[in-house]
């Protein structure tokens, strides 16, 4: 998906150098529907950042119960502590910054 | 020519189209740790670790202050409706992991302690089951919701 936004992203840029091209009356149109579609992009890129960070995320911990299924194994005391302290983890930062979010709302 | 831009435009997309069909558009795909689990303390572990994974995601969210605020705060209802489900989980598989334990300790003990401790197992792995049932659908809104921004 980030590949994709990179891609989309050359690609108006490259359009962007044809705008000399473009005749006077319509390149200050042209120049800003394409500012505009950056604005999106990049928004876009951002999304797809963090949606591709979280499919790694998800995709590690699937191979990890795999194999713990494979070998038919179960889960130890350590690694329940362990993701207990993700979780706490986790959720005490998402606090913070949802408190910090509000706090700079208007 | 009439239409220069016009004309430049479609050579663009005619150039363009093979290289657009070869991409895989939303390719991002999502896995379901707990698919891959196998028994209900592996299940439970791989939720939790999802739940985490998703929660830092929808943090990340809310630290970018390009995200509107509306969908800050749809995070945080989610987050308060998922936790208190996620917290039982953690309850209940420690429980069941615990109750395992003195299973596995009691199989070489006299029948009523065997009896007993396989009572316990079996509590414990049906409250684990309705744990995990209830915590999948506020986390799936989570998830949904990190998804859709």
């Amino acid at each position: 998906m980030f590949n994709l936004m990179l891609q989309l992203q050359m690609l108006l840029a490259a359009l962007s150098a044809f705008l000399p091209l473009v005749p006077e009356k319509q390149r200050t149109r042209a120049g800003v529907f394409l500012e505009m579609a950056a604005q999106a992009l990049s928004a876009g890129s951002s999304v797809a950042a963090n949606l591709d960070d979280l499919a790694a995320k998800l995709a590690s911990v699937r191979a990890e119960v795999e194999a713990m299924a494979a070998a038919g194994r179960a889960v130890t005391p350590e690694e329940l502590d362990a993701a207990l302290i993700r979780v706490r983890a986790a959720s005490a930062s998402f606090r913070a910054a949802l408190e910090i979010a509000e706090a700079g709302a208007p | 020519m009439r239409h220069p831009l016009r004309a430049l435009a479609l050579g663009v997309a005619l150039a363009a189209m093979p290289a657009c069909s070869s991409l895989q558009l939303g390719e991002t795909r999502l896995e379901n740790p707990a698919a891959a689990a196998r028994t209900p303390d592996q299940r439970a572990y791989a939720l939790l670790h999802a739940y985490a994974a998703i929660v830092e995601e929808a943090a990340d969210i809310v630290r970018d202050p390009a995200a509107p605020l509306s969908l800050k705060r749809a995070l945080g209802q989610a987050e308060r409706a998922a936790t208190p489900a996620v917290e039982t989980l953690q309850i209940a598989v420690t429980g069941y992991m615990r109750a395992r334990a003195d299973y596995d300790a009691a199989t070489s003990a006299d029948q009523p302690v065997l009896e007993r401790a396989a009572s316990a197992l079996t509590i414990a792995a049906n409250r684990l089951s309705e744990a995990i049932a209830a915590a999948d659908r506020p986390i799936a809104e989570l998830e949904a919701l990190v998804r859709r921004r």
